[in-house]
């Protein structure tokens, strides 16, 4: 007995050990790629991870690639990527709490269904409906009023598709940071006088928002970095986000210029880096409210 | 307020948690509802606030019906076991958060819940947050809120659970205190039955959902209807032996654990003749010293300023009270009589009592 | 006095506007944006509309889309494709490296364990052009590629890695981006487990390997469920990263899978005009494939386990 006692004692030891090897070789890509990205936005060319001038000498460190922070042509595109993403963030929000608190806490016939439902709307996704929501877009784009925002080719048109493929998720991990809440403090509150609206605003999503906040910067992130839908609904080119100037820039230029390309990807990404940066341990909670299921 | 509750059930499917239950409240009444977990008793005071709805049955207050009205129309005031405070809110306005939803203007809110917290003694804590307060603060400011929309009728779901065993004593003397002070009518609920025959009025026993017993505590400790009501009434619990009562020169014994015991006639004559009776006798009338029963001292537990002792009688063992001062230790021989006038008979398949209805 | 049935009409009414105030927004984007385009897609797939005839009334072919994409020459191919696509990166990446790095990164102290799952989130957080852009340059011949680069002192014969072994970084790209995702619901579902249950298995002498298998893997198992249900309805119907990454080549159809397909029909211009209407058929029979398989997982997993009722009426 002594003798396993001990021999468990050097296993635990070694653990973290292979831990480590094993970490450190699955972000060697991840290091790899990064490291080139980095290098390449301030050079001319690379050869693998060097740095060259345009005729392959080693060296041609230079600030031409991030000329376009002055020349300012990437900064509409940088608006209407905040306006989505933000667009984005309040949208899924606003729908994600409202409805994930019924599910989650209101007896209505039927809830089992709707349930099933958020699972089952990922089949659903709209990357494959794609045709058939551009005529739902041109049919909103042609409603009075509020038609000049959500139709075909719009910020709020492109935002609108995107919330709603955040839905079933979002739905989902809210409903599960409701179910978390105690139902005592629910209850005072309808015994107070609150209806089940009041109730929910003023007592239960309060006691929900760190799980919103963290669902509100992944869904920033998404918004940020969404190419296909925008790229699909969007025609003008003062509608692009970033990502589809991104790729405009790629088609300009033949043979593409890789390293511009490089230093233009990393100005997308240094906004999200800082964000995640200030936020990871918010990020890296975020699902412990939401699938904890029958833990 | 008074309260009727007429053949109240309520089933989640195929359990069922209250099964018929009947019972009459008194305007001012303080009433406990004791028993033993899942016995029904909080998910009756669930319906009683609104919170869950009746299967069938009805609940009237002052004679009109309110299966119907939400919670915020039925005038009542609840604490919580786990006190249930908006954590996000400071004490004012916990307290007043049920005036804030009437459209009471901020002035008279935070008057109000000034007054409410004095009564309360935690006057000086209106703008704390309640994670910073001490469990038996927040159970005062859980109590405040109930009380500032005066309520018709005030709920108490285990509210002394959480508290240490001193802090348990004081708030209890002090509800009751309010209570008789304030004149509302109150439902405890609470599975320790001292807390339920030190405060209530009436006590309503309830077992599997249905009401055992409902009467005042003395009733339930001298006349319990039912064994289950004998055992769980008192403290410490009530021994139960099975017995036979036979006659015996002119007068009445009862044949247990290899002894007889002298029974009194008014105790006797409904239970002679049976063949075998379940006898509860309560461990404090048991009187360890001198007496014409001995036995062997198994256990001794001290209480403080008694001990609870367990003799072995030679074909089974009983607990009795024993004072202090006897000293009595584990494999002691001590002799003890029993105060027959007080025990109790039980029909062994029914479980009800032989000597009162 | 009558006994009052149960449930009143009155709490019943009561509660069905408060749940239906709740979900109206939700319901509305479902409809808007779920339904109706999946009915409609089911229409377009029914006609022969394309880029060219769109101004003209909408005809009518009845279920010949359905008929051309069965016999295609490609279909069995593609569909073999998208199946290993899905179950080999789900298995190996969004659920399995996602499993391991979960449980590594809980093993060791906390601030590396941090800093590892902050650098396995990056490949989610880039944008999917740089992000291809980095494992295209990792790929690429001499003297661009930079595997080659650092693998050439070794022996390494020199190719265009992309070209080679295309369905490598196929799964690769879309592996690294997927794992994250697990990674994240898997380490919380680990932390959250009770240490006095991992004490207690300790006690009782299991240790390494013995512990994971017998204790933290049983105690995740919804998160797990979950996690494979959304990832294979994620992987079935995403094609950003193979469509920025090969389009599906090199060459015909090498790494060609069912959406990307449906896309390409639809809104690419190989043959002449966008074919809205044979892409919506592909489209189409994916939804009805993702949407069984959603079924079938439900049911399978039973996932209406996870429904507590509410406790207040």
């Amino acid at each position: 007995m002594i003798g396993t006692a001990g021999i468990g004692r050097r296993r635990i030891s070694r653990g973290p050990r292979i831990g480590y090897a094993i970490l450190g070789v699955s972000v060697v890509p991840i290091l790899v790629g990064y490291a080139w990205l980095l290098i390449a936005s301030f050079s001319r060319r690379t050869r693998g991870l060097i740095p060259t001038t345009i005729d392959g000498r080693a060296g041609g460190w230079t600030l031409d690639n991030w000329s376009f922070v002055s020349d300012g042509s990437v900064y509409r595109a940088t608006l209407n990527s905040t306006l989505m993403a933000l667009g984005m963030v309040v949208g899924v929000g606003i729908v994600s709490t409202l409805g994930g608190y019924a599910i989650s806490r209101i007896r209505f016939p039927g809830r089992k269904g709707v349930l099933s439902m958020t699972l089952l709307l990922n089949a659903f996704r709209a990357d494959m409906l794609l045709i058939a929501i551009f005529f739902v877009l041109r049919a909103l784009g042609a409603t009075p009023l509020v038609g000049r925002f959500i139709g075909f080719d719009t910020v709020g048109g492109v935002a609108l598709v995107m919330v709603s493929l955040e839905l079933p998720l979002g739905l989902w991990l809210m409903k599960g940071f409701f179910d978390n809440v105690s139902w005592d403090m629910e209850r005072a509150a309808l015994i107070d006088g609150a209806s089940r609206f009041r109730a929910w605003w003023e007592i239960v999503l309060p006691q929900v928002m760190p799980g919103l906040a963290a669902l509100s910067v992944f869904t920033f992130i998404s918004g940020w970095n969404a190419y296909l839908i925008p790229f699909t609904y969007t025609v003008g080119t003062g509608v692009s986000n970033l990502p589809v100037f991104l790729d405009e820039l790629i088609g300009e230029t033949s043979p593409t210029n890789w390293n511009q390309v490089a230093a233009v990807g990393l100005f997308q990404l240094i906004p999200i880096l800082g964000f995640y940066l200030l936020m990871q341990e918010k990020l890296l909670n975020i699902y412990s409210g939401g699938t904890k299921g029958g833990t | 307020m008074k309260i009727e509750l007429r053949r109240l059930t309520k089933t989640w499917g195929e359990t069922t948690a209250v099964a018929g239950v009947d019972l009459d409240i008194d305007d001012g009444e303080f009433v406990a509802f004791l028993g033993p977990s899942g016995c029904g008793k909080t998910t009756t005071l669930m319906m009683i606030a609104g919170i869950y709805q009746p299967t069938s049955g009805e609940i009237l207050f002052d004679g009109e019906v309110v299966n119907d009205l939400a919670p915020r129309d039925r005038g009542v005031g609840m604490v919580f076991q786990s006190y249930a405070l908006y954590p996000h809110m400071t004490v004012a306005e916990n307290i007043s958060y049920s005036l804030k939803l009437r459209g009471v203007d901020k002035v008279t809110r935070r008057r109000r819940a000034q007054e409410i917290a004095d009564l309360m003694g935690i006057g000086h804590l209106l703008d704390r947050k309640p994670a910073e307060l001490s469990g038996g603060q927040q159970q005062r400011v859980a109590v405040g809120r109930a009380l500032v929309k005066e309520p018709r009728v005030l709920l108490f779901d285990e509210p002394l659970s959480n508290l240490d065993a001193r802090l348990r004593l004081t708030m209890r003397s002090e509800i009751k205190r309010m209570q008789t002070e304030l004149g509302i009518t109150s439902i405890y609920v609470t599975h320790d039955q001292v807390e339920a025959t030190t405060m209530a009025d009436r006590i309503a026993v309830m077992r599997g959902g249905r009401l055992e017993a409902y009467a005042d505590p003395d009733e339930l400790y001298r006349r319990p209807q039912t064994l289950f009501v004998a055992g769980f009434v008192g403290n410490p619990p009530m021994n139960i032996v099975d017995a036979q009562v036979v006659g015996l020169n002119g007068g009445f014994v009862a044949q247990t654990l290899g002894i007889e015991i002298p029974l009194p006639d008014d105790r006797s004559r409904p239970v002679v003749g049976r063949r075998s009776v379940k006898m509860g006798i309560r461990p404090e009338h048991i009187l360890v010293g001198s007496g014409p029963f001995a036995g062997e001292v198994v256990l001794v537990e001290p209480l403080g300023r008694e001990d609870l002792v367990d003799i072995d009688v030679g074909s089974g063992t009983l607990r009795a009270l024993a004072d202090r001062s006897l000293g009595i230790r584990p494999r002691d021989r001590v002799s003890f009589e029993i105060n027959s006038a007080e025990v109790q008979f039980f029909d062994p398949e029914t479980e009800r009592s032989l000597l009162w209805g | 006095m009558a006994t009052v049935a149960e449930d009143s009409p009155t709490r019943r009414r009561r509660r069905r506007l408060a749940a239906v105030g709740f979900l109206t927004p939700a319901m509305v984007l479902v409809v808007a944006f779920y339904l109706i385009p999946a009915v409609l897609t089911l229409i377009l797939s029914l006609t022969d509309l394309s880029s060219a005839n769109f101004t003209e009334p909408w005809n009518f072919i009845g279920l010949d889309n359905y008929r051309r994409l069965f016999g295609d020459a490609f279909f069995p191919k593609i569909l073999k494709n998208t199946l290993f696509y899905v179950f080999v990166t789900l298995g190996l990446f969004n659920v399995g490296l996602a499993l391991v790095l979960a449980l590594l990164t809980t093993s060791i102290p906390r601030r590396a364990g941090f800093f590892f799952r902050m650098l396995w989130l990056l490949p989610r957080i880039t944008p999917s052009v740089v992000y291809v852009m980095m494992w295209v340059r990792m790929a690429q011949q001499p003297p661009f590629g930079i595997f080659n680069q650092l693998a050439g002192p070794f022996g390494l014969e020199p190719e265009n890695w992309l070209f080679e072994t295309p369905w490598l970084f196929v799964i690769l790209t879309n592996g690294f981006v997927g794992a994250s995702f697990g990674m994240i619901i898997f380490t919380s579902a680990l932390e959250s487990i009770p240490r006095d249950v991992i004490t207690a298995a300790r006690v009782d002498g299991a240790s390494g390997w013995r512990l994971i298998r017998d204790m933290k893997i049983p105690l995740i198992k919804w998160p797990l469920l979950f996690v494979a249900t959304y990832q294979t309805m994620s992987l079935l119907t995403s094609f950003e990263y193979i469509l920025l990454l090969t389009e599906g080549g090199p060459g015909l159809f090498t790494t060609e899978v069912w959406a990307l397909t449906s896309y390409k029909r639809a809104l690419g211009t190989y043959f002449g005009n966008n074919q809205w209407g044979y892409g919506a058929a592909w489209g189409f029979v994916l939804v009805v494939i993702g949407f069984l398989f959603s079924l079938l997982y439900v049911k399978i997993f039973r996932f209406n386990q996870l429904v507590k009722e509410p406790l207040i009426e």
